[in-house]
């Protein structure tokens, strides 16, 4: 069975540092795999090898069996794989509506000049491209903000309309760096649901990079852990959380753990038509 | 009331707002009434142009040239991000060019203009190259350089330019009156908004505005980052060319003092003043600046003052007021002259009045509109609504009209919410 995503022996150095070292991960398709590990452990790095942001020093990246190491990063994207960033990837200077737009990058089919020039079917596919970028606003019930700059949006709701865009690249495996970042624990939960809603509608992979103990828990599959550039562990979200290195290293003593270990339960046995109820 | 069902009432207001919203055009009266105020602005230009003396004429020739050079550095400063102060270079380089065909080749003006502007896109294409490695004050150095060499070097070898002789650039044949030739300028400016217009509402525009917000971004959005960096120089060259070529031939003799720094630093003046990306504002700006010292001379005394007393070109004020201007716009209005008049371009454009057009301010009010949103975004985007809300949101025609439902104002989106969550309250 070939993986959505391969990574063989990964590694990169900036000057001294070896931010990466004979990393291997793997995420099979359809499967939701978490990437967790303390500050610097490298998790971003590694994202950035995947799409190509970096060039490693070493090591290959597969994605459905084919060697994409040598592509550049946009031709990687077009693939298929789509990413959202620990600081919000969006441009600021577009609204909301064309951050959309230009998530649809990959699908346009008229070419630069014909552009430039105003081509008519130019016009005709631009209208389409909007359509289908309301049609995921309004998904996302974000179709009343389609016009607002992003500048003093709230964080969560940046965070929201990342994901679209993301998704809007029309994506098989997904990157995602913290997206759980700036939620609270309850948005934390209904994320994960939806991610997992997200995965059966789209046919989504995920890999996620994720401090959230509680998310990783109740949606990943499989866990890698990494720290100092190299692969501490992996295993089922269970196996690793009670990994005593794993503790040391990024759980920070047992106090933190027990204390994780229960929210992820109630995650884990709190009925499903529950978690609407506000309040 | 079922989970799934009831997410489907929920989806289904704002997709019909959504659609409504979207396809929002002014009616009759609101047409006639746009139309009526561009026919008054254009009727206006034309009857100036019609009615001014051959001399004034020539001016607004000139403004219309300065209107592309304006669109041109626009794509560079205000799409790009990047700064150029060598565009005299690619201006002059291509005024020669142009005059060059025609007067030694024998070529006609026409064949003159194509060359000017592939050689203005091709120079500036491969100072592109040099901005893929290198950006904001280092590129600016290099352009910098660039126009340096051209216009105290290239320019300057009589074989290439017959040096200060100059070189002679004739109007082409129904173009030779100051009034026709400032016809063609302005049909050419038109051809430049045009082409301006589809660069920012097509991907184009939309990528390479991506690429100066964050290469990084950009490229995860499959944008091709060194692409779209090339492509914003080469069209900026290719508007660079098409103005010196206009401008070889409205002054008929090009010389090397044509192009000299001071131009290439006003030039960046104009757009900012005009406004970074603002193509209206940079296209009035530019004008302005073109025709500054000559208005300034119209008035006896003050001209008296500047060449007698102040023993200056009235020339020299074009730059000072140039940068008293810019200081203005960057500490009062970012957004220069196209943001203070876009409430009224974008009413033109079809949309709804607003001072606020850009997006922000009272968009914003409604994200908040208090806990109770939250909750329901959450759940409606929660596992609980399954399968059926993804196809429901699709769905292009809802059959069923929820009660509350909402007119055709976009602005009652906040409405459509709270009667949800009111419904969603009595459950």
């Amino acid at each position: 069975m070939t993986a959505a995503l391969e990574i063989r022996d990964m590694g990169i150095r900036f000057g001294g540092l070896v931010a990466l070292d004979g990393v291997n991960v793997d995420v099979p398709e359809w499967e939701i795999v978490g990437l967790i590990g303390p500050n610097g452990a490298g998790k971003t790095t590694l994202f950035n090898c995947i799409t190509g942001l970096y060039q490693p020093n070493s090591g290959t990246v597969k994605y459905r069996g084919r060697d994409i190491s040598l592509l550049p990063t946009h031709r990687r994207v077009a693939l298929g794989i789509g990413r959202t960033f620990q600081n919000i990837g969006l441009v600021r200077e577009l609204t909301v509506l064309e951050n959309f737009l230009v998530a649809q990058h990959p699908r346009i089919s008229y070419g630069p000049l014909s552009a430039v020039l105003g081509a008519p079917r130019t016009f005709a596919e631009e209208r389409r491209l909007r359509v289908n970028a309301l049609e995921v606003l309004d998904f996302l019930d974000l179709a009343h903000l389609k016009d607002s700059k992003l500048d003093g949006l709230p964080y969560g709701t940046l965070k929201l309309i990342e994901i679209g865009t993301v998704l809007a690249t029309d994506p098989d495996v997904v990157l995602l760096d913290e997206p759980s970042s700036g939620m609270g624990p309850e948005e934390a939960h209904s994320f994960g649901e939806r991610l997992l809603e997200l995965r059966r509608t789209l046919n989504l992979t995920v890999l996620m990079i994720e401090h959230h103990v509680p998310l990783v828990a109740g949606v990943c599959d499989y866990v890698y852990v990494l720290n100092f550039g190299r692969i501490l562990t992996e295993g089922k979200p269970q196996e690793v959380q009670s990994h005593p290195e794993v503790i040391a290293a990024y759980l920070g003593g047992e106090v933190d753990e027990t204390a994780d270990e229960e929210t992820a339960g109630r995650l884990d046995d709190r009925p499903k038509e529950q978690t609407d109820a506000p309040s | 009331m079922s989970a799934s069902s009831e997410a489907a009432t929920l989806t289904q207001p704002v997709v019909e707002d959504a659609a409504a919203d979207e396809i929002w055009r002014p009616d009759a009266r609101g047409w006639a009434a746009r139309i009526a105020v561009l026919a008054l602005i254009f009727g206006g230009l034309a009857y100036l142009l019609a009615s001014v003396s051959q001399t004034w004429a020539n001016l607004i020739a000139q403004a219309a040239i300065y209107a592309i050079i304006g669109l041109s550095l626009n794509v560079v400063l205000g799409y790009t991000g990047q700064v150029s102060l060598g565009h005299h270079g690619f201006v002059g380089l291509s005024a020669f060019v142009s005059a060059g065909l025609v007067s030694e080749q024998g070529q006609t003006f026409w064949v003159g203009m194509a060359a000017a502007v592939l050689v203005g896109a091709a120079t500036a294409g491969l100072l592109g190259l040099v901005a893929l490695r290198i950006k904001g004050l280092y590129l600016a150095l290099i352009t910098l350089t660039f126009g340096y060499v051209a216009a105290n070097s290239i320019f300057e070898i009589p074989a290439l330019t017959r040096g200060g002789q100059g070189m002679p650039a004739p109007r082409p044949e129904g173009f030779t009156t100051n009034r026709a030739y400032a016809v063609l300028c302005i049909g050419m400016l038109a051809l430049a908004i045009f082409v301006d217009w589809r660069i920012v509402r097509s991907k184009v525009g939309r990528g390479i505005l991506a690429v100066k917000q964050s290469e990084a971004v950009a490229a995860s959005y499959a944008v091709n980052v060194t692409f779209y960096k090339a492509f914003a120089f080469i069209l900026s060259g290719a508007f660079a060319g098409l103005a010196g070529s206009l401008f070889a031939h409205r002054v008929g003799v090009v010389v090397a003092n044509n192009f000299r720094f001071e131009n290439a630093l006003l030039w960046v003046l104009m757009v900012v003043v005009g406004g970074l990306g603002r193509r209206t504002g940079v296209v009035i700006a530019s004008a302005f600046f073109a025709l500054f010292s000559s208005l300034i001379s119209e008035i006896t005394p003050l001209r008296d003052f500047i060449i007698e007393t102040l023993n200056r070109e009235p020339d020299y004020f074009t730059l000072v007021i140039g940068s008293l201007l810019a200081l203005e716009v960057i500490i009062f209005a970012p957004g220069g002259l196209g943001g203070r008049l876009s409430p009224l371009t974008t009413w033109l454009g079809g949309a709804r009045f607003s001072m606020h057009p850009d997006g922000g301010g009272g968009h914003h009010e409604k994200e908040k509109s208090g806990p109770g949103r939250r909750e329901r975004l959450m759940s409606r985007l929660g596992l609980e609504r399954s399968a059926t809300a993804p196809a429901e949101a699709e769905d292009p025609e809802p059959e069923a009209e929820p009660a509350g439902s909402v007119d055709s104002d976009g602005s009652d989106s906040s409405e459509g919410s709270d009667a949800s969550d009111e419904e969603e309250k009595t459950e």
